[in-house]
Parts: C-alpha cells; sequence; structure tokens
C-alpha cells in the first residue's frame, strides 16, 4: 500500500538524462528521467561505501556512483556494476501535471 | 649475438586483428603523453562504435579526476605524459636484441629457452610462430561454441554479448589506473564459453595470433556461462623484457551458477616495469573461482585478485607466489567478498623476499549481513631470506554476520639454519639447499600450475637461489 | 571526520588554571604538551587506525573534572619506607616532585594516539603513581579503584608507573562510572618497566553507558624486563584504545592480554603497536572478545621488527565470538617485518560464532541454550583468564564479566 508523495520538484528541475537529490518525507532519494521520458526514483545511497548517488549520473536507466562507478537500475534498484552488490529501494514515480510524485510504502 | 635487424620483419598481410592495415600506418604518429584527443584517436584507429568512444572518454575524465592511490608501493616515479598509450605492431618490432639487459639473456641461456621464444619475449621478434598449433585448437573450440578472440575483434564481432558484461565488473571509475585502462585499452583476450561445455585445455595468450600479447593496456573479459568450465593461462615464468613501463590490465570475469573458472598468470616483468592490474570475478550460485597468481619479476606490481560471490554456495580461490628481489616490491594478496549464504573461500599466500625486496601480502574478507554459513581461511607465510629484505602482512576483515566462521594465520621465517645444515650434510650445495627448501614452501601453489611452468618455476627459483645465499 | 579544529570544553586557560598552584617545572611541561594539541588537536579520520570509529560524537562540551573521586590507595608502611610510593598524581607531585618530574610526559606516543596522550599530559588532574626503587618486589596486588561520579564531564588522568631496575609490582586499575550521562574520559598511562624488572598491569573498564573512552596506554619494557598488561574493556559507548608497546632493550618480554565483552551499540576499537627494537625480545599480543546484541569490535595491531632486531619471536592473536545477528568484527592484525633473522614471527584473527557442535555437546549435557553459550563464552576467555596471575584480581575482573555474560557461574567462580 503506497501513497503518494509530492517530491518538491517540478519536471522543469530535473533534465531529461539525470538524477537529482531530494528529500521526501524523511527518506533520501534519487529521482530521475530518463532521456526517452521515463520517470523513476531510488534510495539516495550507494551501498558499497554508504555514501550518497546523489552528484551521480544516469545512463539510460543506470544510476552511477560518483565515487568508484556502481550502477543501480533506476526502476528496479538491482545492482547493474560493482563494486556494490546490495540492491537499493526503488520507488514509483508518476506526474501531477508538472509535479513530480513518489509513491512510498 | 647480433640479431637481424627486427624492424625488417614482415607483417603477415591480411593480418585478421584488425589495425595493420599499411595505409593506417602511415597515417598514425607515435607519439607520448595522454590527452582526450590521444584516447579518441585510439578508437577511431580501431574503428569502434560510437558508445565505446564514449566510455573511453568519460573513463578518461575520471582518470584525470582521481588522485594517485596514497597506499601501497612507491609510485611517485610514473610519468604518465611520458608513457606511449598507442603502439603499433610494428612499433612494438623496433627493439633490438643488443638493448635486451644481460640479466635476461643469462636467464634464458641457463632455462635453455628455445631462440625464437627467446626473441618473442624479448619483445625483439615479430612474432610467435605457433600459426599451425593454434589453427588446430581453433577448430577445436569453434565446434564446441566457444568464442575465443582478441578483445578488440570481440567488441566488432559480438557487440550484444559485449556490451552487456563489459565494465559490469569493473566500472570505468573503480580506480585511477581501471579508469586508465578503460580510457586506453587496447588487446587482451575475450572468452565465452556455453552453457555446460567444458574446455579441457587450458587457453593460452598465445595462441591468439596478437602481437599484443604483452600489452601494456590488456582488458580481458570471460563469461563462462551456467554449468560450463574453462581454465585460461597467461604469463611466462621466463623473464619478459619490455621497455613499456606502465602496464596497466584490467580483467573481469563472470561464472555463472554452477560454472567454474580457473585463471592463470605468471608475470615475470623486468625490473623496470610497473604492473599495477584490476583483476575482479563474480561468481554466481554453486560457482567456483580460482585465481592462480605468481608474481615474479616487475619493479613494483600491485594487485589483488577479487572475488564477489554472489550466489549460494559459491566458492573462490586464491592461491598467490610473490617473489621480490632486490630493488623489487610485491604488493599482492587477495579479496573475496562474501554477499549469499554458505560461501566459502581460501586463501593461500606464499611469499619470499631476497636481497633488499620488499614483498606485502594485502586482502580483504569482507561478510555482509545476512550472509549466513559463510567460511574462509587466510593463510599467508612469508620467507625471508636476507637481512636487508622485508616482509608486511595486511589482512582485513569486515565481518558482519554472526553465523560464520572466518580465520587468518600468517607466519614470516627465515630459513632454517639447521634445515640447510641437514641438506649440506647430504652432499647439497648451500645453493641448492636453499632452493630446495624454497621450493618445498611455494610447493602447495606450484603444484597448480601447469606442467611446463612448474618446471620452469623451479628452475628460475634455482636461479635466484645462487645469489641468495651467502 | 567533522572534529578539525571545533572546540573543545578544553583550553589554555584550562591549563594555566588547573596548574596555578603546581611547581613551575610541572607548569611548563603542561604548556608544551598543551602547544603540542593546539598544533595538532585531532585525527584526520583517513589513518589506518581511526577509518573504523568516527569522533563526531565525542563529548566535548563537559566541563574538566578538576577534583576528581580519588581511589584510595593502601599501601603496606613498610613498603613505603623501602621507598615504594603508591599515590594519586598530585599528591605524589607534592610529596615526591624529584621523581615524578624525572619521569613525568619525557616520552611520546605512536601518532595515532598522539594528540590525547598530549591533551592528558597537559590536562591531567587525577591519575595514579606507582614508583618502586631498584630491587624492591612488591607481591601484594596494589588496587586503584575510582568510581566516577555522574554528569557530563571530561576527565584525562595520567597513570605512571616506574619500575626501576629488578623491581616487581602488580597494579589493577579500575574505573566505574553510572550509566546515562555522556562523558568523556581520557585515562593515559605510562609504564616504565625497567631493566630485570617485572610488571603485571592490569586495567578494568566499567565505564556507563554513553561515556566515550578515548584511551593511551603506552609500554616501554628495558632490557630483560617482563611485562604483562591486560586490558578489560566490559562498558562505555564507544572505547578507542590505542597500546604502544616498545621492547628497547635486548631480551625482554611482553605480553599483551585483552578481554572485551560488550553489547547494546557498543563500539570497541583498539589499535596496537608492538615495536620490537632490542633482540632476543619476545612480545605476544592476545585479545578475545565476546559480542551481543549490536555491538562492534574493530582491531587494528602492527607487530613491526626493526632491522637491528635479532631472533625475536612474536605472535599477535585477536579472536571474536559474534554472538547475535548484529554483532560485527574486524580484526586486522598486521606485520612488517624488517630483518630475516626472526626465531618466531606470526598472527591469526577469527571471527564467527559458537561451533555448533559445542553447543550441541553442552545442552546434550542438560544445559539450556543461554547456559549453554554463558559456559562456552566463559570458556572461550580462559585462554587470557588463566595467564592473570593474581587471584583479587582475577576475581574483579571475572565479577564484570558476569555483568555482561550473566553467568550466576561466574558468581561462584568468583566466591570460591
Amino acid at each position: 500500500m503506497t501513497t503518494g508523495f509530492a517530491a518538491g520538484l517540478r519536471t522543469s528541475d530535473v533534465a531529461p538524462g539525470t538524477v537529482v537529490p531530494v528529500v521526501v518525507e524523511g527518506r533520501p532519494l534519487c529521482v530521475g528521467r530518463t532521456l526517452d521520458g521515463r520517470w523513476g526514483a531510488i534510495d539516495d545511497i550507494c551501498t558499497h561505501d554508504g555514501g550518497d548517488l546523489g552528484d551521480g549520473e544516469l545512463d539510460g536507466n543506470a544510476v552511477e556512483c560518483p565515487r568508484h562507478g556502481g550502477r543501480f537500475d533506476l526502476f528496479t534498484g538491482r545492482v547493474l556494476a560493482l563494486p556494490p552488490v546490495i540492491p537499493v529501494n526503488a520507488y514509483p514515480v508518476h506526474l501531477e501535471g508538472d509535479a513530480v510524485v513518489v509513491e512510498l510504502p | 649475438m647480433a640479431l637481424p635487424n627486427p624492424a625488417l620483419d614482415k607483417v603477415p598481410t591480411g593480418y585478421k586483428y584488425g589495425w595493420n592495415d599499411p595505409e593506417m600506418k602511415s597515417l598514425h604518429v607515435m607519439k607520448k603523453g595522454l590527452s582526450a584527443q590521444v584516447v579518441e584517436e585510439i578508437s577511431r584507429i580501431k574503428g569502434e562504435p560510437q558508445w565505446m568512444t564514449d566510455l573511453r572518454l568519460k573513463a578518461y575524465r575520471h582518470f584525470e579526476a582521481r588522485p594517485m592511490p596514497t597506499w601501497g608501493g612507491d609510485m611517485s616515479q610514473i610519468d604518465f605524459q611520458d608513457i606511449y598509450y598507442y603502439v603499433t605492431a610494428t612499433d612494438k618490432a623496433v627493439q633490438s636484441w643488443d638493448d635486451v639487459p644481460d640479466y635476461i639473456r643469462r636467464t634464458y641461456d641457463r632455462l635453455g629457452i628455445p631462440e625464437a621464444e627467446k626473441k618473442y619475449l624479448a619483445g625483439v621478434g615479430g612474432q610467435y610462430d605457433s600459426e599451425v598449433v593454434y589453427h588446430n585448437i581453433r577448430a577445436d573450440l569453434e565446434k564446441l561454441g566457444v568464442i575465443f578472440l582478441g578483445t578488440d575483434e570481440a567488441l566488432t564481432k559480438y557487440p550484444e554479448i559485449f556490451k552487456e558484461y563489459f565494465g559490469t565488473v569493473i566500472p570505468a571509475n573503480d580506480n585511477k589506473l581501471a579508469a586508465l585502462n578503460t580510457a586506453v585499452w587496447s588487446g587482451g583476450s575475450f572468452i565465452y564459453v556455453p552453457k555446460g561445455v567444458h574446455v579441457e585445455l587450458p587457453l593460452q595468450a598465445y595462441f591468439r595470433i596478437n602481437t599484443e600479447n604483452m600489452g601494456q593496456f590488456e582488458r580481458t573479459l570471460i563469461i563462462a556461462d551456467e554449468g560450463s568450465s574453462v581454465h585460461y593461462v597467461e604469463g611466462c615464468t621466463a623473464p619478459a623484457y619490455t621497455t613499456a613501463s606502465l602496464h596497466s590490465a584490467v580483467v573481469e570475469i563472470i561464472v555463472k551458477k554452477g560454472a567454474r573458472v580457473r585463471y592463470t598468470t605468471i608475470q615475470n616483468w623486468s625490473h623496470n616495469v610497473y604492473n599495477l592490474v584490476t583483476k575482479r570475478a563474480v561468481a554466481y550460485e554453486d560457482a567456483v573461482m580460482e585465481w592462480v597468481d605468481g608474481n615474479l619479476g616487475s619493479h613494483l606490481t600491485m594487485k589483488y585478485p577479487s572475488i564477489y560471490l554472489l550466489g549460494e554456495r559459491a566458492h573462490g580461490e586464491v592461491l598467490s607466489i610473490a617473489f621480490a628481489g632486490s630493488d623489487q616490491h610485491q604488493d599482492a594478496g587477495g579479496k573475496v567478498i562474501h554477499a549469499a549464504p554458505n560461501t566459502t573461500s581460501l586463501i593461500t599466500s606464499k611469499s619470499i623476499s631476497q636481497g633488499t625486496g620488499r614483498t606485502s601480502y594485502r586482502g580483504l574478507i569482507k561478510v555482509y549481513p545476512g550472509c549466513h554459513g559463510a567460511k574462509s581461511t587466510v593463510r599467508c607465510d612469508a620467507l625471508i631470506l636476507s637481512d636487508e629484505a622485508r616482509s608486511d602482512t595486511y589482512p582485513y576483515m569486515e565481518i558482519d554476520e554472526e553465523d560464520v566462521t572466518i580465520g587468518h594465520e600468517a607466519t614470516v621465517s627465515k630459513v632454517g639454519s639447521e634445515q640447510l645444515f641437514y641438506l649440506m650434510s647430504r652432499g647439497m650445495s648451500e645453493a641448492e639447499a636453499a632452493a630446495m627448501i624454497v621450493n618445498g614452501f611455494i610447493e602447495p601453489i606450484v603444484k597448480e600450475l601447469p606442467m611446463e611452468y612448474a618446471v620452469e618455476m623451479n628452475r628460475l627459483i634455482q636461479l635466484q637461489m645462487e645469489g641468495a645465499v651467502g | 571526520m567533522a572534529v578539525d579544529t571545533l572546540a573543545t570544553s578544553l583550553e589554555a586557560a584550562t591549563v594555566v588554571r588547573i596548574s596555578r598552584d603546581e611547581p613551575a617545572w610541572l607548569q611548563a611541561l603542561r604548556n608544551s604538551w598543551w602547544r603540542r594539541v593546539e598544533a595538532d588537536p585531532w585525527p584526520t579520520g583517513s589513518e589506518e587506525e581511526w577509518r573504523r570509529t568516527k569522533l563526531d560524537g565525542l563529548p566535548r562540551d563537559g566541563a574538566l573534572l578538576t577534583e576528581p573521586p580519588l581511589a584510595s590507595y593502601q599501601i603496606d608502611p613498610a613498603l613505603a619506607d623501602r621507598g615504594v610510593v603508591f599515590t594519586d598524581m598530585a599528591t605524589a607531585v607534592r610529596e615526591h616532585p624529584d621523581l615524578v618530574s624525572a619521569h613525568l610526559g619525557l616520552r611520546d606516543t605512536i601518532p595515532a594516539q598522539a594528540s590525547f596522550w598530549a591533551r592528558s599530559l597537559a590536562a591531567w588532574t587525577g591519575g595514579t603513581f606507582l614508583y618502586v626503587p631498584s630491587g624492591v618486589e612488591v607481591d601484594e596486588p596494589l588496587i586503584a579503584h575510582t568510581m566516577l561520579p555522574d554528569g557530563s564531564y571530561t576527565y584525562l588522568p595520567h597513570t605512571l608507573v616506574v619500575l626501576e631496575l629488578g623491581a616487581r609490582a602488580t597494579l589493577l586499575e579500575e574505573v566505574s562510572s553510572p550509566d546515562g550521562a555522556a562523558a568523556w574520559f581520557g585515562a593515559t598511562a605510562d609504564l616504565q618497566v625497567g631493566a630485570e624488572a617485572r610488571l603485571r598491569y592490569a586495567n578494568l573498564q566499567r565505564l556507563g553507558d554513553s561515556v566515550w573512552r578515548i584511551g593511551a596506554q603506552r609500554t616501554e619494557v628495558g632490557q630483560d624486563a617482563d611485562a604483562v598488561t591486560l586490558n578489560a574493556e566490559i562498558g562505555s559507548l564507544v572505547s578507542k584504545m590505542g597500546l604502544d608497546l616498545r621492547m628497547s632493550g635486548k631480551g625482554g618480554t611482553s605480553k599483551l592480554l585483552g578481554l572485551l565483552a560488550a553489547g547494546g551499540t557498543q563500539m570497541i576499537d583498539i589499535n596496537s603497536c608492538q615495536d620490537l627494537l632490542g633482540s632476543h625480545t619476545t612480545s605476544d599480543l592476545l585479545y578475545l572478545s565476546a559480542l551481543y546484541d549490536a555491538a562492534h569490535a574493530a582491531f587494528y595491531g602492527v607487530t613491526r621488527v626493526r632491522p637491528e632486531a635479532k631472533q625475536t619471536s612474536s605472535y599477535q592473536e585477536c579472536r571474536n565470538l559474534l554472538l547475535s545477528p548484529k554483532a560485527g568484527a574486524e580484526p586486522i592484525p598486521v606485520l612488517e617485518i624488517e630483518t630475516n633473522d626472526i626465531l618466531r614471527c606470526g598472527h591469526g584473527a577469527t571471527a564467527g560464532a559458537i561451533d555448533p557442535v559445542q553447543r550441541f555437546y553442552a545442552q546434550s549435557r542438560g544445559l539450556s541454550a543461554d547456559e549453554a553459550e554463558q559456559m562456552i563464552v566463559r570458556g572461550f576467555f580462559e585462554r587470557v583468564v588463566a595467564q592473570i596471575d593474581s587471584e583479587p584480581i582475577k576475581a574483579r575482573i571475572l565479577d564484570a564479566l558476569a555483568a555482561r555474560i550473566g553467568l550466576a557461574e561466574l558468581a561462584d567462580e568468583v566466591a570460591a
């Protein structure tokens, strides 16, 4: 059972092909928009070293950690490249007008 | 002994591996130093797809941004701008036999290396003439569906599988040297073994006719599909001479469910080389990954073959031998990350330091929470043969799960005078006795090497001992 | 690390204030150590010894405890007549200034603990002074037990133990404090074991559950001397202890023993450096830890054998029993060996749960699961406990362990 929470972001705040760090309901998240216009969100934490992903890049659907290149799928949280081995949580995102809404459990 | 000028050696026409097109040769100007243009040029000359060019450039940016590591060996003398990042086959043939250092020529003689192989090892000859042997092996592999090519060729011939796995085990930004390799890589092996296929013959680097066998920035990718097995061997116990002083290879290995891979390396680079390598494997459920790592040469080697145990009951082993003579530092070891329950690992490291040499074991055993039933044993033994030699052990452990059994033991010792005396009283010279003791010390690992390597290793140790004792 | 140059409640003025009525030599000594603190106040956090424990949460605002409760220092008058001094530091400064000034604050410690060593040498307000003259043997164990008050304070006692040629002594320093208030307890100890002397030193820490203990212990073992130190870490929220052991003379022996029993969210982080400078010396280390709940133990120990030290012998061992799913350990024993002329050198580290076979065996004898575990943990600790020569000291340590391990039987052992 999830509820939608406004991420405090407008679509214009997230350029296509990028991720933006934001805190929603106390949860640090990375909200991303792929080049082909899909939106997703994952926990803003790299499970390899515990630091955040926030300044990372989005390559296709892979969110890349700036420190060692580890990658997580923006839509499933699955690890796509080492060194992290533990996946992160992923949260569905939808738009209401131009407001970005994240569904949290 | 003078040999014909190798620059006159003919480069075979119709060379399969792409970039010895005579037209291109005349266009290319060899220069030292690294820049985005050099990276782009390397990619362009190889005719790579855009995604690889983009990845190389991104990796170059990471390389520039990252500082050098502050731990490990002394890398202060490496000048990244004083290196050729792109060397063609003919450029490589510029070395002459006269340039090959004495100690290497003498070792070849003592080890009884055949003439043709000497030239090859010294980078003097054009290429090792194993064409006939190679073709027969190639036919057998094709029948099994095994892909075994140079990495350059695999990129163009098998783009989907290449792109699926390349950079997923060691991403471009993993560390500074991996970033460098991702930017300028050339050569190396690509192996794909289909499900259930067992490759009986160890695959060796020189089965691919490719003069980048001793490439500076090799990139190897091995994928063993479910239930398959393969053994890959690279290197040679006889010393390899090269003027290229920085070798920074990357090896990525994926061992799928129930598969088994062994990767054996014997490195004996001449003593002007910095050998900084990143090697990592992932092993899934019931898979087995074994690194057999022999470090005999180079001025400084920093190499920690790693295994990520990602599936239940996966097993990883690292068997490491390091030998450091005067002016050498072998900083090696192994890392195992237990990221699934009931995984097991074994690291065995044997190191020998003599003269003013230094060996360091550096390793990590990490157990993530939830990985119950993990078992790991690390055993490091070091033999110090001289007063001025040095040995260090840095075994890291991060254990975050209760239901595990993790242990590490290490010893440091010297060749006992009683042992020596006993053997000498049997009629051996001091050097012979010392060699026997040292060979006994490394025997558990040497017995895992292919026969011809084991034999050469023992003879090499004998040679080294003649300088060691007394 | 967030700490960098952030202030503590401790400043130059504090040092001036506490040394107001002290002799000039001591004021000068404190000031020179305070200047060391100012030059380099904190570890950066990237040192190997500090990577696993962050100092961000260290309580730094408490006022310095200038009137600390003192242990009662009992000594047989006959020994006092022979020149043995066993008292608190302030009293020692007043009554035996020559002895104190000849030995206090003359040496530095390993870089990892240098800033904390300097801080306590500048601002100590308590601690034990034990001096044993040449040839005097103190057979009875000396015990200094301090019970700290409740409250948020900073307390940096410095203990100085000097054994002259051929002297012998056994000392237990025990400190306890109540649960609740966050305080900073930064005790340091300087143990100087002269040629042919013999020291047994035990430190038992039963601090309250919000206390941060940042300690340093420096032991120098002279020619043919023999030292055994034991650290029992039972309390505190975070305990970071640095052990600096130097075998500076030929032929000495030393043993560093440790017993850690932690629960809750405790973090016990020990770094040690066994520096073998003299030939024919022996230095062994054995640290055992039992970790419950979500406790963590880290151990980074370096054994260094210098090129000029021949025929040395050393073995470093760290063993960790993990007794609950969230407990964790990071034992890292390091060797840096610069000569080949060694007798024996090695190390071992383990981490893991109780062997299920052992557990099964105990339970099949009719013990409950809890009793079986307690008995096995007690057995695990025996390798160190058996090396405590002094019965009264052993009793106090077992009593402290019982509180953590939860063993009624331990209490019986103590009573027996």
